[in-house]
């Protein structure tokens, strides 16, 4: 885990780390969030909507968003107090995402950093884009 | 920027930062007029006044907004000419 402090991040300053996503971790986030949707849980609904599998949710793949400034962006002194999320291409189990965050603003006085995040997939795709406000602690 | 530009431009960051596309400002405006004012909203409002206007608000310049008037001078004050 990184311990950036608010002195050591600067605009342009990045972090990037990968995952896979799991049909664990889509079973676990229906089983956590109560949201079993067809789209998510039933294979040939999605199949019948358009999907070549059930969807990932959008909201288990943000939550790595919480991953880059928990662990990474700054890391221990992060204090998350906001995130607007956009979803711009579905997610399959199976997938190998790519985390990415960037800071774009510091403001000493508030101590508050603003990072913008994006995730990709293998294939190069935009899945999700992120403006998050992190505070330190 | 005149008064005029800077207040429309406020006006604009609190309808955003508080997700409300009626709500009117003026100098006198304070916290006490804003139900969802709290200090996460003065964070957002101040992180997205630095970012509009392109300064940098400092400790001390924290203290002394107590309205919508505190910030339009702060700005005024701030913003290269």
């Amino acid at each position: 885990m990184n311990e950036y402090e608010l002195a050591d991040v600067s605009v342009g300053m990045t972090q990037e780390f990968s995952v896979t996503v799991t049909t664990g971790m889509a079973a676990g986030f229906v089983e956590i969030s109560g949201d079993a949707n067809p789209l998510h849980v039933d294979k040939h609904y999605a199949g019948d909507k358009g999907f070549r599998d059930r969807v990932v949710h959008g909201m288990l793949t943000s939550a790595f968003y919480s991953t880059l400034v928990g662990v990474y962006l700054p890391g221990k002194y992060c204090l998350l107090q906001g995130i607007k999320v956009t979803f711009h291409q579905p997610v399959f189990a199976g997938d190998e995402l790519k985390v990415r965050g960037e800071v774009t603003h510091v403001s000493e006085a508030l101590r508050v950093m603003t990072v913008r995040g994006s995730i990709t997939n293998q294939h190069g795709d935009t899945v999700s884009k992120a403006q998050i406000q992190v505070g330190f602690i | 920027m005149t008064g005029e530009d800077i207040h429309s431009r406020l006006q604009a960051i609190f309808r955003d930062v508080f997700d409300n596309d009626t709500l009117v400002v003026t100098r006198a405006t304070t916290v006490g007029d804003i139900p969802d004012w709290d200090s996460l909203a003065q964070i957002n409002l101040v992180v997205a006044i630095e970012k509009d206007f392109e300064i940098k608000v400092s400790l001390e310049d924290l203290e002394t907004l107590s309205n919508v008037g505190d910030m339009m001078d702060l700005i005024r004050t701030s913003v290269t000419p």
